[in-house]
């Protein structure tokens, strides 16, 4: 495996993970900006509309019609957030010429189709064509409103909405379905021409072998661009309240949900992700071991960290009555590795699952692609054997640190409306 | 034991079968640059065999609904521990799941993959439960079926399977329900065990960054002979017709969700293949983005981006699913019976056809690109019995004749259901 990161223009990062095992060619171009209330749905429209059509292909259907010739291609478009920071890309993934049956050039009918996306979108006056821009709302609207369709992940959300509020990270990626209600074709356009000016950007490209044809396409596009990037803050500790916080809301469900945030302030971030393991990120956890399998008081009860902002969150599937008694005992648990109740075998085998998963950073395309996003959004370029080493050098002294540093700041819980009744 | 070596014809990837002496098929696919390792352990044992007998048997045993998914569960305690502290111990992340005709037993890791396997052919092998185990499991699961009633994509496609279905039990919740489980002790699951968990009725995959000799040696030490006893395994009479054409129901949903579904003919084997692999072009002619029908849903806002197909089938059931968001589902069913009639009517445009293929054989080489997926893809082609390969190669000669043919005996309207989730009214 090979990789390479070159600037390409002003604060565009080009980074190449060849590897020859792959069948694939993957590209992903992410756009990074603040996250904020005002702009973060006419981001996400201005992005997606993208993939919807460009100035060859005027239609959605004619877009796809070209991707499912050239063997099933993908093309997507996504948003996300990652702490304070607002993530707005486009994916792109094909299969290798040489798999092709009539010798075509898919990687570079790909690279072309990609580049109209991004540089030649349908646009004309300064908005984005009509149809596309319709179906790219009504898309946005669709997805705004289906997110309570999965409960689990419409819990953890109202959670950070509640642990986060007043800061960036509150604000889902999409923006509220009010903001994104009103965002104009015009106003997506704008945004769409900002993203392209001022965010800072990082393309991956993971194939077998390097494509410079696809690297001078990059770099001929972005530096055609007058670029002046807003800087990003990809760290943001988030204060703790003073007062523990408690919301609820009540939903038509069978089982309730409940979400507890802990915050902390400190930078050990390798300690505090061994402590997170250690409590809840596997089937041998404090958590699972102790709040499911021995008190059956959850049937899912897990943690992870959000180290972007300083925070760790736990979340359960929970009976209403068993809602206090499963609290106190995943306080309980975490209040156990507070007091160094931590066995050697519990960090060993900590330590083995970050090993394996780690290992593992590589077998697919996607694997490669984000890993090394997240150590350039660290600020630290290193290999999965790197990071290891620092999970190795972690002490229990330095867990017991990273326990006794986090606090409860707020508690999100999702309640069956019948038993209110 | 003779180590056959099979090959795509198409793509050049292989693979190692064994027929091992303890009974077990066994795959292996060495995957040369790979760092993982997934492994499958699984017996052909899903929530549709509530109904079998071995040869000697008289009668058939009729066993409670969700006892398959519930053995599962419970394999993971052996007399000891559970088994996720022996996964603990070599760093393997490891796990199971039941769907309607398999069980399996699986692992991922980068590491000990020895001693990973060891663990994993011994636990299935070690079947230890007893009442008090049993009783505190059924809560456990009762809360899992509760979690997955919550679910509205869970519910759409039950409902669907139940407006289809009279008699099979592929209608009936993989879990069962909290009184099926209810009905569930310790003798039941031993007979259970007993019957489906011989190794004649087993298989192991393993794919990614092994050795077939390391893998077949640790087999060799591990597995335990088994007599094949003809397990026999049987399904209530199911009429062609349909139970009701439409069925609704109210969740809490942001946006409504639906299953439109075609209740087909089963089939076994290479014709299941054959059959299956038709209804995906098909379904894809018919729908997928690039089709005429879907910019028609588009443009009228009927559908987004959420819309899929998925043919669904096994033994005894064979459904081809259109699924997706709608405010509107009625329109999208109305849709799809026009666009069927209209494709028998005219034809199929071989352009079409061929940029189909084309597409699906993409997905199949991605497929190729990924250690969990080659392991599964090894397991799952061998319970359908088939070969790993054969999928392109039934691509590859398939013709616009053939997809042309399922359309015309198999996407009836009579046959056709509609399942909706709709929001609660506020």
């Amino acid at each position: 495996m090979e990789y390479k990161r070159t600037v390409i223009a002003g604060n565009v990062g080009f980074s190449t993970v060849i590897d020859e095992k792959f069948k694939t060619g993957s590209l992903v171009i992410r756009f990074m900006v603040p996250l904020d209330s005002k702009t973060a749905a006419a981001n996400a429209m201005g992005m997606s509309v993208l993939t919807c059509s460009n100035s060859k292909l005027t239609t959605l259907a004619k877009l796809n019609e070209k991707l499912s010739a050239l063997y099933g291609a993908g093309l997507s478009s996504f948003a996300r957030k990652r702490g304070d920071v607002q993530i707005l890309g486009v994916a792109a993934s094909w299969i290798n010429d040489r798999y092709a049956f009539d010798g075509e050039n898919i990687s570079g009918e790909m690279t072309e189709l990609v580049r109209d996306c991004l540089f030649a979108p349908n646009a004309s006056d300064g908005e984005f064509d009509a149809d596309s821009f319709r179906i790219t709302k009504k898309e946005m609207l669709d997805r705004i409103d289906a997110e309570l369709n999965n409960k689990r992940g419409y819990a953890i959300s109202r959670a950070a909405e509640i642990a986060f509020r007043g800061e960036p990270a509150e604000n889902s990626c999409y923006g509220t379905r009010e903001s994104a209600e009103g965002v104009s074709s015009k106003e997506a356009y704008s945004a769409y021409r900002k993203l392209l000016e001022t965010a800072q950007v990082e393309i991956f490209y993971v194939a077998a072998a390097a494509d410079p044809a696809l690297e001078k396409a990059m770099s001929e596009s972005f530096g055609a661009i007058s670029r002046q990037a807003e800087p990003v803050v990809f760290r943001a500790k988030s204060p703790l309240r003073s007062e523990v916080v408690t919301e609820s809301d009540e939903f038509d469900v069978r089982q309730c949900k409940m979400v507890l945030t802990f915050k902390s302030d400190s930078d050990d971030v390798f300690a505090m992700k061994l402590l997170s393991t250690i409590y809840g990120e596997t089937p041998v956890s404090k958590l699972f071991m102790n709040v499911r399998e021995k008190m059956s008081l959850c049937y899912y009860c897990a943690c992870r960290t959000v180290a972007s902002k300083g925070a760790l969150t736990v979340d359960s599937g929970v009976e209403r009555e068993n809602i206090e008694k499963a609290k106190t005992e995943i306080i309980r648990q975490l209040d156990e590795i507070r007091q160094g109740n931590i066995t050697d075998e519990e960090l060993e085998s900590a330590l083995l699952s970050l090993d394996n998963a780690l290992t593992q950073v590589g077998d697919t395309p996607n694997s490669y692609s984000s890993w090394y996003f997240e150590r350039f959004c660290d600020g630290n370029i290193v290999t999965p054997e790197q990071q290891f080493t620092e999970y190795k050098n972690v002490t229990k002294a330095r867990i017991v640190q990273a326990a006794n540093s986090l606090s409860l700041d707020s508690v999100y819980l999702m309640l069956d409306k019948e038993a209110a009744e | 034991m003779e180590k056959n070596i099979i090959t795509s014809p198409d793509t050049g990837d292989s693979c190692i079968h064994v027929k091992h002496s303890s009974g077990l098929d066994i795959y292996i696919c060495e995957m040369p640059g790979f760092s993982s390792v997934e492994a499958l352990f699984g017996t052909k044992y899903g929530s549709v065999n509530t109904m079998f007998k071995m040869r000697d048997d008289k009668e058939y045993t009729v066993v409670p609904e969700g006892i398959a998914h519930f053995l599962e569960h419970k394999l993971f305690e052996n007399e000891d521990c559970d088994v996720f502290e022996l996964y603990a111990k070599t760093g393997a992340s490891g796990n199971a799941f039941t769907s309607f005709d398999k069980t399996c037993y699986l692992f991922s890791c980068s590491k000990n993959y020895q001693d990973s396997l060891r663990i994993l052919l011994d636990f299935v092998q070690k079947p230890y439960f007893t009442q008090e185990t049993v009783d505190k499991e059924q809560g456990i699961i009762g809360q899992e079926i509760k979690m997955t009633n919550d679910n509205p994509e869970w519910r759409v496609f039950f409902n669907m399977l139940r407006c289809m279905y009279h008699s099979h039990p592929v209608k009936i919740d993989i879990a069962g329900t909290v009184e099926s489980i209810a009905q569930i002790d310790a003798d039941l699951l031993y007979k259970c065990y007993y019957t489906f968990y011989n190794l004649n009725n087993m298989v192991l995959s393993i794919a990614g960054n092994i050795s077939a000799d390391e893998v077949l040696a640790i087999c060799d030490e591990c597995l335990r002979p088994c007599e094949d006893k003809g397990l026999e395994t049987v399904f209530p009479d199911e009429p062609d017709d349909i139970v009701m054409p439409e069925f609704f129901e109210t969740q809490p949903v942001g946006a409504p969700i639906f299953n439109i579904g075609y209740k087909c003919h089963d089939c076994r084997g290479q014709e299941r293949l054959k059959k299956t692999m038709a209804a995906s072009v098909a379904s894809s002619l018919l729908s997928d983005a690039s089709s005429d029908m879907y910019k028609r849903l588009l443009d009228e806002g009927a559908i987004n981006s959420t819309f899929g197909t998925e043919v669904f089938n096994g033994d005894g059931y064979f459904t081809v699913i259109f699924s997706g968001e709608s405010s509107d589902p009625a329109k999208v069913r109305d849709a799809l019976i026009e666009e069927t009639d209209r494709m028998l009517r005219e034809g199929i445009d071989e352009k079409d056809f061929e940029r189909i293929r084309k597409s699906t054989y993409g997905m199949l080489i991605r497929e190729l690109n990924n250690v969990e997926a080659v392991a599964n893809l090894l397991i799952n082609a061998h319970m359908d019995g088939v070969g790993p390969y054969d999928t392109i190669s039934v691509l590859s000669h398939m013709t616009s004749k053939d997809v042309l043919d399922f359309m015309k005996e198999e996407m009836v309207r009579e046959h056709m259901v509609m399942s909706v989730i709709e929001g609660e009214a506020d």
